[in-house]
């Protein structure tokens, strides 16, 4: 008994697809389009945060030293910034490290380097700041004071342009969920559209069922479900293509800015979590779009 | 079986499908619900499967005020009554078992129940070996078969029938005719529409007469 229902719910629903022909097709493209584009800007605000996060985390203030810089000016410096509240890490990069960090960055094109005679890079100190200190006003203090010192060449802190790009990050967050929002309620109209004009097509049928004493949920179900199958199967294609976008992305950053995007670990693909919760939405909106269809063009 | 109570249907435009019927069908029965096309006999059935709501009046079917009825309580209403309509209503995307078996799944019989069953109804009108083709291909006669071996299929305690030999030649009228007396004789109250007085006194049941809505004579 439950079988055959499981059997009839199925078959409608395979019925239907094949039926709806290119209805079908424009609807899973609909929920296709509109979650490939709320994808990518979710698979882009994640990547920039992340970046972001991590050059804040990574080097927040480099202080550049003076190639002629002695070694007591090099001490005091050193003094100054342990007992400076802001400042939680201090690195000493040397001209021989910087050198050699630099190569490493740029590996396989060292011949860049073939010509050098003498190392080009400055020493600095790399710092990292607390928390409550991570603010631009507060960062540019700490510049300037330390700009005045002996043997400090440039002070560099990347915290406004951190807070610039942070604030691009919100935008385009609010952007790609005002977009998604827009393109998901027009695919939810899209199924509507298509699973009214499934119901048509099958008038006859439907009519025949309830005339012989179908119940409501018998008839309208499998057009429930076959709707949601429609936008599941959109979003599922959606991550898809967004999955493979993603990989030709990385891999074109990879050869064109390899200094940059060196390797896989800078890209990050959407959670498993997140991909089962668009997959979710996809059919979570496209059976509120049948049930609207289902409810105004289906009478008892 | 059947009761209606000063029961009227009116139309938006007043459009008076029916006026002020009261009748009563004993349960058992074959009763011919006659008269000219546009007389009401249609809305008549369509009342009595709540298929539509009468403008005044009330109307019971098998112990139950259809016109109270609640919308969850209209489907198991509806499983005990046959109906053969009209236009047939068959499917002409599918074949005559599909067709059958259609309605089988909905009545929640199973598979392996209904193949029997569909099976002996079909034989019952005499279309067995017609099983798998297509309605389309079968005659107007052949195809009222199979819709009254559909409405069958619920074992109904009423079975309705509208216009059921409407293009029939009178031959094939009268098998039909028959064959829904068989029916009855097992205990089904039939009853059946029809604008041909000719059946109707051939058949020598009782019959209701309509005219313009109205229930203006009744032959015993």
């Amino acid at each position: 008994m439950l079988w055959e229902r499981f059997q009839h719910f199925l078959g409608e629903i395979f019925i239907n697809f094949r039926r709806g022909g290119w209805g079908v097709v424009a609807s899973i493209g609909a929920f296709t389009v509109a979650f490939l584009v709320t994808g990518i800007f979710l698979l882009l605000t994640l990547n920039l945060s992340h970046i972001v996060a991590r050059w804040a985390e990574d080097f927040q203030v480099v202080v550049f030293l003076h190639d002629g810089i002695t070694a007591e000016q090099l001490s005091l410096l050193r003094k100054r910034l342990d007992k400076e509240l802001a400042v939680r890490e201090v690195t000493h990069v040397s001209k021989a490290q910087a050198l050699a960090d630099f190569r490493k960055q740029i590996r396989e094109q060292e011949s860049l380097l073939e010509g050098l005679k003498n190392n080009p890079l400055p020493a600095s100190f790399r710092l990292r700041i607390h928390k409550k200190y991570q603010t631009a006003d507060a960062l540019r203090q700490l510049a300037a004071s330390l700009r005045r010192m002996e043997g400090v060449e440039d002070v560099l802190f990347g915290q406004e342009w951190i807070e610039r790009l942070t604030g691009i990050i919100h935008v385009m967050k609010i952007l790609g969920m005002v977009i998604g929002a827009v393109l998901g309620v027009t695919s939810l109209f899209i199924v509507a559209n298509t699973i009214r004009l499934a119901v048509y097509a099958r008038a006859e049928e439907i009519e025949i069922m309830r005339l012989v004493g179908a119940t409501r949920a018998y008839i309208q179900i499998p057009l429930i479900l076959e709707g949601s199958l429609q936008g599941g199967v959109g979003a599922a294609m959606a991550l898809g293509l967004l999955y493979a976008l993603y990989r030709a992305t990385l891999w074109q950053l990879g050869t064109s800015a390899p200094t940059l995007f060196s390797g896989s670990e800078m890209g990050q693909f959407l959670e498993p979590a997140y991909q089962m919760a668009m997959v979710g939405v996809g059919a979570l909106l496209g059976g509120v779009g049948s049930l609207v269809a289902v409810r105004r063009f289906l009478k008892v | 079986m059947i009761q209606m109570f000063q029961v009227s249907k009116i139309y938006p435009k007043q459009v008076e499908a029916l006026l002020d019927i009261t009748l009563h069908i004993q349960k058992g029965e074959f009763v011919f619900l006659c008269g000219p096309s546009g007389a009401g006999k249609t809305t008549l059935l369509r009342l009595l499967l709540r298929d539509d709501l009468p403008t005044a009046g009330q109307i019971l079917v098998n112990g139950r005020n259809v016109v109270r009825l609640r919308e969850n309580k209209l489907p198991p209403l509806r499983r005990t009554i046959g109906v053969i309509f009209q236009d047939f209503k068959l499917l002409m995307d599918r074949t005559v078992h599909e067709n059958l078996h259609l309605v089988a799944r909905v009545l929640g019989i199973p598979d392996m129940i209904s193949r029997r069953k569909i099976g002996r109804l079909l034989t019952e009108v005499g279309l067995l070996q017609k099983a798998h083709q297509i309605p389309y291909m079968l005659s107007g006669g052949e195809q009222q078969r199979v819709a009254i071996a559909r409405a069958l299929l619920s074992d109904p305690a009423i079975l309705l029938a509208d216009e059921p030999t409407g293009n029939l030649d009178p031959e094939l009228a009268l098998d039909i005719m028959r064959l829904l007396a068989d029916v009855n004789l097992r205990g089904t109250t039939v009853v059946v529409a029809t604008h041909n007085p000719i059946l109707v006194s051939e058949m020598g049941r009782r019959a209701l007469i309509l005219k313009h809505g109205r229930l203006v004579e009744e032959i015993a």
